[in-house]
């Protein structure tokens, strides 16, 4: 009896060893979609993350920037010892001193744009009235001062530099420093934009199956559109860094899929959906219970109703439409230096960066005259995907304040919006954003 | 770093391409052992949805020690028998007490010609608690007081229902390679 039990264990254990059964389709799915939903939290955390960093950087930068704009030079710092005002070399004796040309007449209120070599070009307005020997400005090492040529009695604008303090022999002990109504204005480094633009979006397959072949053969892009508002902050004299939120619409065209009307009547499903129809960047499930769709020469579509079993046509089901409308929108985020090139009325940028994008919604149809018909949905798509953009944009300055700006881009998702197939089929886009900014 | 490490490692990132990646290679395997538990297709598919779902959101456990496979299969087992555990109580006493006992031992031992088809449908036909209990002992090698401890029933029980379950699979197994026999004979 022992052996006879033995037997039969080892019989089913040996029997369904390694056994393998594969699943109903949907099944993956179903878990998947599961899954997704509590990996979410962690996909947000990675965006709010990314978000942080960004803003954080940004106001360190812009900290930075701006100590290091109003930090007083150590020229400036010796100048304004009151107790032992410095020795001063005349520079008339020296005509090394002497700037080129004269500054004749000066006149009581001027601009002076100083730029030192490690920060960005301060705007010094100068309010008020110039006598001889004042000091206009500082720079690191040099400083400006206007004296009279005694020759000429010419006001003349003229640089010293520490060495020459050292090697003063003239004294001025009455010398004023720094006027104390000198007034600074910061260079508007934040802009606020906003942005739009038709796209071509289509994409590229790196796979070698058939299946996939066949797939991509038969979509065609649909007219896509992005925009939306971006904030940069010019981080030099020419890079910038800019952010924002984007919401892009893509969408393609399946061809060769009829869609039928009518169906309602004859289908027995509850709940579940009636068609499968794989495309390039996911399968799509039909959530209209009306809808009877078939392929044309392809098993792409996936369903019960296969033709031995229901001939649309002896049901009198009435055709709508031989393809099928697929879009997904996604809001994004993107993060985008900009390196200028060109730097005058028209402005040249360069432009690259990585942005997140946030699946928001997916819909599939079908168009008649113009009216949507709802089919469904596509399934298993990515929630979250990164692309990287590169582009060149173009930028005229109407005004101190407002630009209008021309940014032909490309981009391309670096993770691709579905695995169907097993090949990994990467969508990409190019769009021409157009828009206006705002300096402040 | 390991493939599966690899895989892992997505998964656990939220990879959708990884999650899919590892469904596919070892959903096939884990549905038969979901089969093999169930009494219909339905409750198999429930088991491996559960059961997935369950090794997705435990995988961050998993210190990559021994067998992946045998770690997602214990999972999935598990997931088996806390649905036959919440509808133990629904079972009706006389589903198994009324189950006729075959009259003598199959003489024929001959098991030629059964596929893994055959035996998985065969054990399917046992009433709920054999096949839990037969599938325990003899496929995963769980003892009786493990198994008492797993479906909440006595060592004695246990016992009791492998035997039973034996008895009825020779029987079985017995009729299944006598038609076989006698098909392939015709």
């Amino acid at each position: 009896m022992n052996e006879k039990e033995a037997n039969i264990d080892l019989l089913f254990r040996n029997g369904l060893k390694d056994f393998e059964v594969l699943p109903p389709p949907g099944v993956c799915n179903n878990i998947l979609s599961a899954v997704k939903i509590k990996s979410r939290p962690y996909i947000f955390l990675k965006v709010a993350a990314a978000i942080t960093v960004v803003l954080t950087l940004s106001f360190l930068t812009y900290r930075w920037s701006r100590e290091v704009s109003f930090e007083p030079s150590s020229s400036v710092i010796a100048f304004n010892v009151p107790v032992s005002p410095p020795v001063l070399y005349n520079p008339i004796d020296n005509p090394q001193y002497l700037l080129k040309g004269k500054i004749n007449p000066v006149k009581n209120s001027s601009d002076v744009l100083t730029e030192t070599d490690n920060q960005a070009p301060v705007q010094m307005e100068i309010e008020t009235t110039f006598s001889p020997g004042q000091i206009l400005n500082i720079k690191e090492t040099k400083g400006l001062y206007l004296d009279r040529n005694e020759t000429t009695n010419d006001l003349i604008l003229l640089s010293l530099n520490t060495s020459a303090i050292n090697s003063a022999k003239v004294k001025y002990p009455d010398l004023q420093y720094f006027p104390d109504n000198t007034i600074t204005k910061p260079v508007k480094r934040w802009s606020i934009e906003a942005m739009a633009s038709p796209t071509y979006y289509s994409n590229f397959n790196s796979g070698s199956d058939a299946l996939s072949k066949q797939l991509t053969s038969s979509e065609q892009s649909l007219v896509s559109y992005s925009g939306g508002v971006a904030f940069s902050y010019k981080i030099s004299k020419r890079f910038s860094i800019q952010s924002g939120l984007y919401y892009s619409s893509l969408g393609q065209k399946i061809d060769g899929i009829n869609s039928f009307s009518g169906f309602q009547q004859y289908q027995i499903s509850k709940g579940a959906p009636n068609f499968e129809v794989l495309t390039a960047s996911g399968t799509v499930y039909t959530n209209n219970p009306d809808v009877f769709l078939s392929a044309n020469g392809t098993n792409r579509v996936l369903t019960a109703y296969t033709n031995d079993v229901f001939d649309p046509k002896k049901a009198s089901l009435q055709p709508v439409n031989n393809s099928l409308d697929q879009n997904f929108s996604y809001l994004e985020l993107p993060v985008i230096l900009k390196y200028k090139i060109l730097d005058k009325t028209i402005g040249i940028n360069l432009i690259g960066g990585l942005s997140y994008n946030l699946l928001v919604s997916n819909s599939v149809y079908t168009t008649v005259d113009g009216t949507k018909y709802s089919i469904g949905k596509t399934e298993g798509l990515n929630p979250l995907t990164l692309s990287s953009s590169l582009g060149m944009g173009m930028e005229y300055n109407l005004s101190g304040k407002l630009s209008l700006n021309l940014e032909p881009t490309f981009r391309y998702y670096l993770n691709p919006f579905n695995v169907t197939t097993g090949s990994f089929i990467h969508p990409y886009s190019f769009g021409i954003f157009s828009g206006v900014s705002y300096k402040f | 770093m390991s493939e599966i490490k690899k895989i892992i490692k997505g998964c656990l990132a939220g990879n959708r391409r990884d999650q899919e990646l590892l469904y596919r290679r070892h959903a096939a395997k884990l549905y038969a052992v979901c089969l093999q538990y169930s009494g219909n297709d339905e409750e198999a598919r429930d088991i491996l949805q559960e059961g997935f779902i369950k090794i997705f959101e435990n995988l961050e456990h998993y210190k990559y020690e021994g067998s992946f496979e045998g770690w997602m299969r214990r999972i999935t087992v598990n997931t088996a028998l806390e649905k036959f555990r919440s509808r133990h109580n629904l079972y009706r006493v006389d589903d198994i007490d009324t189950i006729q006992e075959p009259d003598a031992e199959p003489d024929n031992q001959d098991y030629a010609g059964l596929e893994a088809n055959d035996l998985l449908e065969i054990i399917r036909e046992l009433p709920t608690k054999y096949r839990m209990v037969f599938n325990l002992y003899a496929i995963e090698g769980y003892s009786h007081n493990e198994i008492s401890k797993m479906v909440n029933i006595t060592e004695g029980t246990s016992k009791s229902n492998l035997s039973r379950a034996r008895v009825i699979l020779q029987r079985r197994v017995g009729s299944y390679t006598g038609i076989k026999k006698k098909v392939a004979n015709e």
